[in-house]
């Protein structure tokens, strides 16, 4: 049997959901309008789906997957698997009372939780996920994501600054520190990917990792940029998990440090916005690798979605695995790895890839 | 050319394509309700009991001493001018990085390439200076390492 992995990508040639929405629905005629209601409908869907995604991965795979590497039974009381557990921390999370510390620096602190939560959500709006549901697909397409998941550094450092609180001051002091110093080998390795590509359309970027590579026997390896460029995946890899603030770069929040960093005052409703747009951004995270790396919703025989699906959550046990088994750095060693190790490793292979691809090119 | 002399548009299927800055900008309304209507549905879920104590900054469970707003010892403002450089550049390269493949095959590797190494190799002897003059380090406050020293 011939297994391709190209089955299901999604090309330019489908145009977005909102397009294929107006044309089903009729919604052409009205103009600006009539996008505007398809494209909410749209939204709500990916909103949905990603908080659907994010109530699995917080409250109840997190926990699970930690005590699988701890050797310890988690959550298994609350219905099947445990996994009412969601609907009961949901409510027990919400109808917590909210208390406001002394001395808060009262709009940035309230603003802060939606900050945190909205941006990350809206990162999703590029994101091909597959059988066809895509929001957006603006030609500058790579470029907007990056910008839009750099937004949750401010709600940090506002969370950090109004909450009164030396740890959430030093908390958020740090997830600057390491948000200036890996953001840019993280854009510059993407970048590298762009080489290849020459556009920094989403849907370009899924569409160019359909052709095969090499076949291997009766299967075709596909020319997803992690086979493509392995240097350039694990350095992207790497530098997102200093960018969503994970193990072992999770000093912003290093519990058995600084309590829990910018998000120790936070109860209630806001603690669980700031909660959920760390998990949202995770998701973000997995999902412009999968889409940039990953051939996006390719793979065979399951419809995209589901293989869309499959990477980011593979991607989210990855931080996962990466929370129980390495430990944590310094702050002064993660300034010099970001600096004197990923900067630098990010611009060889920028410089090195720019030589490949101009000699075959060329 | 249309060798029919027929207009295009009654040629190609009309397909709709609608402005991607809608789409995103209604995500951003989602983005925005979402979180609002969870806090909505809070405000009428808990209780409220004010009382003196609980809200004390926590600080471990001590008293909380003096206030968090002093001057405080930002240990990589150096970092943070550089990142500004830095993030600069790749405003630049991206455009470079969308062109450079068809730019190889129009005027050849020579000019698509070496301005671009030029200027990627101006950028990395400024951080090698910026690296040796201890830009790029955490800067020791005095008093940690004197308590470093007093400790042995």
């Amino acid at each position: 049997m011939q297994a391709t992995a190209t089955g299901n990508a999604t090309g330019n040639a489908t145009g977005t959901t909102v397009d294929m929405l107006v044309d089903v629905a009729g919604l052409g005629a009205y103009g600006p309008g009539g996008e505007a209601v398809a494209a909410l409908a749209v939204a709500a869907v990916i909103g949905t789906l990603m908080l659907t995604n994010t109530a699995l991965a917080g409250p109840w795979a997190k926990r699970k997957i930690t005590a699988a590497f701890t050797d310890r039974i988690a959550v298994n009381r609350v219905g099947p698997f445990g996994l009412l557990i969601i609907v009961a921390d949901a409510v027990r999370l919400l109808s917590k009372e909210l208390i406001v510390p002394e001395g808060v620096d009262r709009p940035a602190w309230d603003l802060a939780p939606l900050v945190i939560a909205s941006s990350a959500l809206l990162g999703f709006a590029v994101i091909p996920f597959g059988s066809g549901l895509q929001l957006a697909d603006p030609e500058t397409g790579l470029a907007y994501v990056f910008a839009v998941a750099s937004i949750a550094s401010l709600g940090l450092i506002m969370a950090g600054y109004a909450s009164n609180n030396k740890y959430s001051f030093m908390g958020g002091l740090r997830a600057i520190a390491q948000n200036l110093a890996y953001e840019i080998p993280l854009v510059i390795t993407g970048a590298s990917v762009v080489l290849f590509t020459g556009s920094l359309q989403m849907s370009e970027i899924v569409a160019a990792q359909t052709a095969p590579l090499f076949e291997l026997g009766p299967v075709a390896i596909p020319s997803w940029y992690a086979f493509v460029n392995p240097f350039a995946f694990v350095l992207f890899l790497v530098a997102n998990m200093a960018e969503i603030g994970r193990n072992p770069f999770d000093i912003p929040e290093a519990p058995t440090e600084i309590v829990a960093g910018y998000q120790t005052e936070y109860s209630s409703v806001y603690f669980v916005l700031v909660y959920l747009g760390e998990f949202i951004h995770i998701f973000l995270g997995g999902a412009i690798i999968t889409t940039v790396f990953l051939g996006g919703p390719a793979g065979p025989v399951l419809p995209g979605i589901v293989w869309f699906m499959v990477k980011i959550w593979g991607i989210f046990l990855l931080t996962q695995w990466a929370r129980s088994a390495i430990p944590r750095v310094r702050i002064d060693q993660l300034i010099s790895i970001g600096w004197k190790g990923m900067l630098v490793l990010s611009f060889a292979n920028l410089v090195l890839t720019a030589v490949i691809v101009g000699v075959i090119a060329g | 050319m249309n060798p029919y002399m027929v207009p295009i548009q009654s040629l190609t299927v009309q397909r709709h394509m609608s402005n991607p800055w809608i789409a995103i900008g209604a995500l951003a309304v989602v983005a925005v309700a979402i979180p609002m209507s969870m806090m909505v549905a809070s405000r009428l879920l808990r209780p409220s009991v004010p009382e003196q104590g609980k809200r004390a900054v926590y600080e471990s469970g001590e008293v909380p001493t003096g206030d968090t707003r002093i001057r405080f010892n930002i240990q990589y403002y150096m970092v943070a001018l550089l990142f500004v450089v830095f993030d600069i550049e790749t405003v630049l390269i991206f455009p470079w990085t969308v062109i450079y493949r068809d730019a190889v095959g129009e005027v050849g590797l020579a000019r698509a390439l070496l301005p671009m190494l030029a200027f990627v190799g101006i950028l990395v002897v400024a951080l090698a200076w910026a690296w040796r003059n201890g830009a790029v380090r955490w800067i020791r406050s005095p008093r940690a390492t004197k308590q470093r020293v007093d400790r042995q």
